[in-house]
C-alpha cells in the first residue's frame, strides 16, 4: 500500500495517523490472545541466541575478570591467597650476574671477566670456564690454589671456596652455584650450555668436604 | 475515501506543528550551521594527518586543538540541536497536542550555541580538557546544563501531559534521551573537572562518559525519529515490538558498563575492561532487536526512509563491529589506531548522522507546510553525502588495519609506518571534502524552504495526504 506514496524526493508522505500508530502497537505490547495457537519460531531462535551470548559473556567474565580483585591488572591472573607463595620462575643468568657482581666474584675476576694479570686468570675465552662443567662446578664449590695457566698466560692466586661445605665464607645454595656458573659460562661472548642445579649437588654429595683444588687434581678428571 | 472535511485529529499538519514551526526550525539551522563548521575543521585535520605542516604555526588550528573542536562541533553543535530538535517534535506529536513553553526552548536554543561557540573559542586557546567528547571547558559546562533543560522543558511537558494512555517506542528512547544527558554530563563535570578524582580512576570516568554519551545520548535521540518515522511511512506494525522493550532497556542497563573497553591493556583492574567486553557483547541484543523492529524500512521509500535506512545498517553494523573489536585478541590491532577512528565515524556519521538526515528530511515540511524547495538539492546530498560517508569510513579501516599489523612487526620503523598510511589517509580528506560539499547543499536547500521570504507563493492546498487508519493485527 505505501510503494507509490513517496514519488518526490521532495517531501515524505505519511501513511498512517500517529493516533493508530500508537493505538495499534499499544496492542502488541499487551497480553494476546493466542487464539489461532500459531506457533512462533522467532522467540524460540532469539531465546537460542541470546542464551548463547549470555553463556558466552558468563564464561569470558569468569576467565579474565581475575576474580574482581582491584590488585589484578593481567586479565590472565587469579588473585593470590594471604601467605601462599607464588611458583616463581627466575633466569639463571639474571640471578648469576647480580651474584657474580655482588663484590663476590667482580672483585677479583673483574666485572667484565678479564681477570689480573699474573695472578688472576681470566673468565673470558677460558676453556677452564667454557669446558667440562665438572672442573668449573669443583672450583667453584671448594676453591682452587696454587699455579694454573690459562690461555698461554700464568696465574697463580688463591679462590675461596663459594659452596655449601666446610671452611665456606660464603654458603651459597647449588641453585646459586648453578645461576653463577651458568651465567659465566654464558657471558662476554662464552658459549656454554648451562648447569643444573642437580648436577651441582651431585657433585657436592660426591666430593663432601675438602681442601681447594689443584690443577693437577682437575686435570685427573673428565 | 478522502476525507477532504480536514478533521483535525487525522489531518497530516495540524497546529501542533504550525506552533513549533519557528523554534524547531531555529534548532535546525542551529545544528546544520555546526554541522559545516565541523566538516571544515574536519577537513584541515583530515589535511594536517598527512600533511603534519599544514597550519601547525596557527596555535588556533594545531592538530590537537583543530581535532577536539571538529568532535566537539559534532557532537554539541550539529547532534545535540538537530537531535533535540527531533526527539521535541517527536514527543509533541506523540503527545497530541501542541508543545507548551516553546519560548523556554528558544531561549536554550541561543543560550546552548552561545556556550557551545564561547567553548570553542576556548578550545582554540587551549583550554580544553583531555577527555575524548568532552573537551568543553569548565568555564562553560553550567551554563549549557542550564540552557539544555530549558530546551528539553517543552519534551518533558509534552511527554507527560500528553493525551495517550500508552507509551510508543520513541516516547522510551526520547523521554530517556532527554533526561540522561544532564546525568551525564553533570557527573563528568563534577568527578573529572570540579573535582577530579585521582590517578586512573580519571581514564576510566572519562571512557564511562564517552561511551555512555553513544549509547545514552546520541543514540537515543537518533532512535526517537527512527521508531517514529519507519513505521509512519511504511505504513505497518513493526514486527517483533513486543521485543521492542527488551532492547531499550538493554541499551539503558548495559549502555553505561561499555566505557571500559578502551582501557584495554591499560592501568586498570582487569575486570573494568572484562566487564566492558562482556558488556559490548550484551549490547548486541539491543543491536539485533532495533534491526527486527525496524526492518520494515527496507519495505518503504522516499528521501527520508533511504537515510534512515542507511543509518540504521550503520548503526547495526557499529554494534557488531564494537562488540567484535571489544575483544583483547583483536583490539591489540585495532586500539589506538585509525580503525578505532573508522569505528567513530561509523557510529555518528554513517549511523546517527544519517537518521538525524532522515529525520529531518521528514520533519522540515511538516512544519514549514511546504515541501523542501529542490528535489535535486535533495537528490544530490543523499548521493553525495552517502558517498562521502562510505568512502571516509573505509580508507579509516583500511589504515587502521594496516597500521595495526605494521605496529605489531618489530621491523619496521615508526616513519615508515606513517609512509604506508599516506595514501588511504589522502583519500580521507576527499571524502571529508566530499562530506562538507554535500553538508552545503543541504543548508543551501535547508534555508530556501525555511525562510518564508523565499516562499514563492503560498500553496492554495496541502501537499500532503490525508493518512490512514493503521489496522491492529494487519500482516
Amino acid at each position: 500500500m505505501s510503494t507509490p506514496l513517496n514519488s518526490d524526493p521532495r517531501i515524505d508522505q505519511a501513511a498512517v495517523t500517529d493516533e493508530s500508530l500508537q493505538s495499534a502497537h499499544d496492542v502488541l505490547l499487551g497480553k494476546q490472545p493466542d487464539e489461532k495457537a500459531r506457533y512462533k519460531l522467532l522467540p524460540l531462535n532469539l531465546l537460542f541466541l541470546f542464551s548463547g551470548l549470555i553463556f558466552l559473556a558468563g564464561t569470558y567474565l569468569n576467565r579474565y575478570a581475575g576474580h574482581f580483585d582491584p590488585h589484578i591488572y593481567n586479565e590472565n591472573s587469579i588473585p593470590v591467597k594471604g601467605g601462599a607463595v607464588a611458583a616463581v620462575v627466575v633466569d639463571p643468568v639474571v640471578a648469576g650476574k647480580k651474584l657474580f657482581n655482588n663484590a663476590a666474584c667482580n672483585t677479583c675476576h673483574m666485572v667484565n671477566g678479564v681477570g689480573q694479570p699474573g695472578a688472576i686468570p681470566p673468565l673470558v675465552g677460558s676453556d677452564w670456564v667454557t669446558g667440562s662443567e665438572e672442573r668449573i662446578i669443583r672450583i667453584v664449590l671448594h676453591g682452587l690454589q696454587g699455579p694454573i695457566t690459562v690461555n698461554g698466560a700464568n696465574y697463580n692466586s688463591a679462590m675461596p671456596p663459594f659452596g655449601r661445605v666446610a671452611g665456606s665464607g660464603f654458603n651459597w645454595s647449588d641453585d646459586k652455584i648453578a645461576s653463577v656458573v651458568t651465567y659465566v659460562r654464558q657471558e662476554w661472548g662464552n658459549q656454554a650450555p648451562p648447569v643444573t642445579t642437580a648436577k651441582v649437588t651431585e657433585i657436592r654429595t660426591k666430593d663432601g668436604d675438602r681442601k681447594p683444588w689443584t690443577v693437577d687434581e682437575l686435570q685427573k678428571l673428565p | 475515501m478522502t476525507n477532504d472535511s480536514t478533521h483535525a485529529a487525522t489531518a497530516e499538519v495540524t497546529a501542533i506543528d504550525t506552533q513549533a514551526r519557528v523554534p524547531l526550525t531555529l534548532l535546525l539551522a542551529a545544528g546544520l550551521i555546526w554541522l559545516v563548521i565541523s566538516g571544515v575543521l574536519g577537513v584541515i585535520t583530515s589535511i594536517q594527518l598527512h600533511t603534519p605542516g599544514f597550519l601547525a604555526d596557527c596555535s588556533f588550528l594545531t592538530a590537537g586543538r583543530a581535532q577536539a573542536m571538529r568532535e566537539t562541533s559534532f557532537l554539541y553543535g550539529w547532534i545535540a540541536n538537530t537531535g533535540l530538535a527531533v526527539v521535541l517534535w517527536v514527543l509533541g506529536r506523540l503527545g497530541g497536542s501542541p508543545l507548551r513553553a516553546l519560548n523556554w526552548t528558544v531561549a536554550g536554543t541561543i543560550f546552548w550555541n552561545l556556550g557551545l561557540a564561547v567553548g570553542l573559542v576556548g578550545i582554540g586557546l587551549g583550554d580544553m580538557t583531555s577527555f575524548a567528547s568532552f573537551q568543553l571547558p569548565r568555564y562553560v559546562g553550567v551554563l549549557m546544563l542550564f540552557a539544555y533543560a530549558a530546551i528539553a522543558l517543552p519534551g518533558v511537558l509534552a511527554w507527560s501531559g500528553r493525551r495517550s494512555h500508552g507509551l510508543f517506542a520513541s516516547h522510551w528512547y526520547g523521554v530517556a534521551a532527554l533526561f540522561l544527558f544532564p546525568w551525564l554530563f553533570s557527573a563528568a563535570q563534577l568527578v573529572l573537572l570540579w573535582s577530579p578524582m585521582r590517578g586512573t580512576l580519571q581514564a576510566v570516568a572519562g571512557g564511562w562518559y564517552t561511551q555512555s554519551l553513544w549509547s545514552l545520548w546520541l543514540a537515543p535521540l537518533a532512535l526517537t525519529g527512527a521508531y517514529y518515522i519507519v513505521p509512519k511511512v511504511a505504513g505497518r506494525l513493526m514486527p517483533s515490538y513486543d521485543f521492542a522493550p527488551l532492547g531499550f532497556w538493554t541499551l539503558i542497563f548495559i549502555g553505561g558498563w561499555t566505557g571500559g573497553r578502551h582501557l584495554v591493556g591499560g592501568p586498570v583492574p582487569a575486570w573494568i575492561p572484562t566487564m566492558a567486553v562482556v558488556a559490548c557483547t550484551m549490547m548486541l541484543f539491543h543491536y539485533i532487536l532495533v534491526g527486527l523492529n525496524l526492518r520494515i524500512a527496507s519495505q518503504a521509500g522516499g528521501t527520508a526512509i533511504k537515510f534512515i535506512r542507511f543509518g540504521l545498517v550503520a548503526y547495526v553494523l557499529t554494534g557488531t563491529l564494537d562488540a567484535l573489536t571489544s575483544f583483547r585478541v583483536i583490539a591489540v590491532e585495532t586500539q589506538f589506531t585509525f580503525m578505532a577512528t573508522a569505528l567513530e565515524q561509523l557510529g555518528v556519521y554513517a549511523g546517527i548522522s544519517m537518521m538525524l538526515f532522515g529525520a529531518l528530511y521528514y520533519m522540515l515540511p511538516r512544519l514549514t507546510g511546504r515541501p523542501w524547495a529542490s528535489a535535486a538539492l535533495t537528490t544530490g546530498h543523499r548521493v553525495l553525502v552517502s558517498f562521502g560517508v562510505v568512502l571516509l569510513v573505509a580508507t579509516l579501516a583500511v589504515a587502521g588495519w594496516t597500521q595495526g599489523s605494521d605496529l605489531l612487526d618489530s621491523k619496521l620503523a615508526l616513519g615508515e609506518i606513517f609512509n604506508r598510511l599516506r595514501v588511504p589517509l589522502m583519500v580521507g580528506t576527499a571524502a571529508q571534502i566530499a562530506l562538507v560539499a554535500a553538508n552545503l547543499l543541504l543548508v543551501v536547500n535547508f534555508f530556501r524552504s525555511a525562510c518564508v521570504c523565499c516562499a514563492t507563493s503560498t500553496p492554495s492546498e496541502t501537499p500532503f495526504r490525508q493518512p490512514s487508519a493503521l489496522e491492529a493485527h494487519a500482516s
